[in-house]
């Protein structure tokens, strides 16, 4: 309905149980912001989706990387990240 | 009334504070206390509202706030500033500090366990600080708002360059990220706990003795760390011959945050837990309290109604410690 990607929808699965979101993973829109206007979530969200990430998937994001603002800003551009930087997969 | 601390304006300008920081270094302590006098009592008859507010929190504690109690209480917080200038610059006539309750954070530390240390406006980060300076190679991180005396900050920080690094102000995703790494190499997190601004989610709690509201984010940042919390103060004490030192406290609050539902409850634990902790040392020494705002301010106070009637309030439900206000806003 949202229009996402299976790996999507499996990461909107991941947001909704770390952050203990009363909302279904299928209703977020991967383009929509993540934070403040759009799902209206804060950096300490932020924090402990980098936890979640690394967690499941290995990828460790990193604090001096400078497209942190790009990475956490949608659904779609995080998945895309963890997508190419994961190992094993 | 006074304003919220939020839209306070820095009083002070970098130019007075950098001739009152070289007039501090080249006359020494001593001599300096003794300005300390003059300068207090100009910003004391000009406070208008923080008096007011101060006077607010001596009611709260059942103390008379007569005009020799709240200008002590400037006084202390003017020690409190011109002490910093030898604390950074580690001079041999900086007051002296002493630690009590390390311990147990030093226990965390030794296996390489990193811990959260949660304070307030009450007494002197920078004694704090010193204090953990003195442990060689240990790792520091304090949050705090930096728009807020950025000026007094900024001519200060000149005397020592590396200790701006163990602040970091939020916003931004990289900022907590350094944090979240603070923790995992085993480090020390300091975060204020006590400040809220008005579009801030709270959680309610008896603060001497009337409803309060304080911030959730701090509480929620130490949880999103997993590491231990502890509670953390540097008081501003004199002896009995009078000579003023830092009483650095230091309590254990919660072990680190569990997964899962059991969240909840361990976030409604701390807040309980450091509130408690705040009070308990307000009680003991008041005049280290240096929020000269008034805490129990029109919109606290209207946020507590609010919720009293169970209208929504902004910036979330005040009493919320779980996440179901992220949904209601989405859907606002």
């Amino acid at each position: 309905m949202a229009g996402q990607t299976e790996f999507e929808r499996e990461l909107a699965g991941l947001l909704v149980t770390s952050l203990n979101l009363s909302l279904d993973p299928g209703a977020i829109v991967p383009d929509a912001p993540l934070f403040r206007e759009g799902l209206g979530l804060d950096s300490i969200d932020m924090l402990e989706i980098a936890l979640a990430v690394s967690r499941q998937y290995g990828v460790e994001l990193r604090a001096d990387d400078p497209d942190n603002q790009t990475i956490f800003s949608s659904l779609r551009s995080l998945a895309a990240v963890i997508a190419a930087r994961r190992t094993g997969a | 009334m006074a304003a919220h601390w939020f839209d306070q304006k820095e009083r002070g300008s970098a130019l007075l504070l950098r001739v009152m920081r070289a007039v501090a270094l080249a006359a020494g302590h001593r001599a300096a206390s003794l300005l300390l006098w003059p300068i207090t009592l100009y910003y004391y008859v000009t406070a208008g509202g923080g008096r007011v507010a101060l006077a607010h929190f001596y009611q709260a504690l059942g103390q008379p706030a007569t005009t020799r109690v709240l200008f002590r209480h400037y006084l202390t917080f003017a020690h409190t500033i011109l002490d910093r200038v030898y604390l950074l610059a580690r001079r041999a006539d900086a007051p002296s500090l002493h630690v009590r309750g390390f311990e147990a954070v030093q226990e965390c530390l030794d296996r390489g366990q990193g811990c959260v240390l949660l304070g307030a406006h009450l007494g002197s980060f920078e004694a704090a600080r010193a204090a953990g300076l003195r442990h060689e190679g240990l790792k520091m991180q304090i949050i705090m708002e930096e728009r807020v005396s950025r000026n007094l900050n900024r001519v200060l920080g000149a005397l020592d360059p590396g200790a701006g690094d163990t602040t970091v102000g939020l916003g931004g995703p990289s900022a907590l990220l350094r944090v979240r790494d603070t923790i995992a190499e085993g480090g020390l997190v300091g975060i204020m706990g006590d400040r809220i601004t008005p579009t801030e989610t709270g959680y309610v709690a008896d603060f001497l003795g009337r409803s309060s509201l304080f911030p959730l984010a701090p509480l929620r940042l130490a949880a999103s760390l997993r590491a231990p919390v502890f509670f953390f103060a540097a008081l501003y004490r004199r002896s009995i011959a009078g000579l003023p030192y830092y009483e650095v406290v230091f309590e254990p609050l919660a072990v680190a945050a569990p997964e899962g539902p059991a969240r909840r409850a361990w976030l409604q634990d701390l807040g309980a837990r450091y509130v408690g902790c705040l009070q308990r040392y307000c009680r003991m020494a008041p005049n280290n309290w240096f929020n000269f705002y008034d805490f129990w301010s029109t919109h606290t106070l209207g946020c507590l109604r609010a919720r009293a009637s169970g209208k929504p309030v902004r910036g979330g439900d005040t009493g919320a410690v779980d996440r179901a206000d992220v949904a209601e806003r989405r859907r606002a």
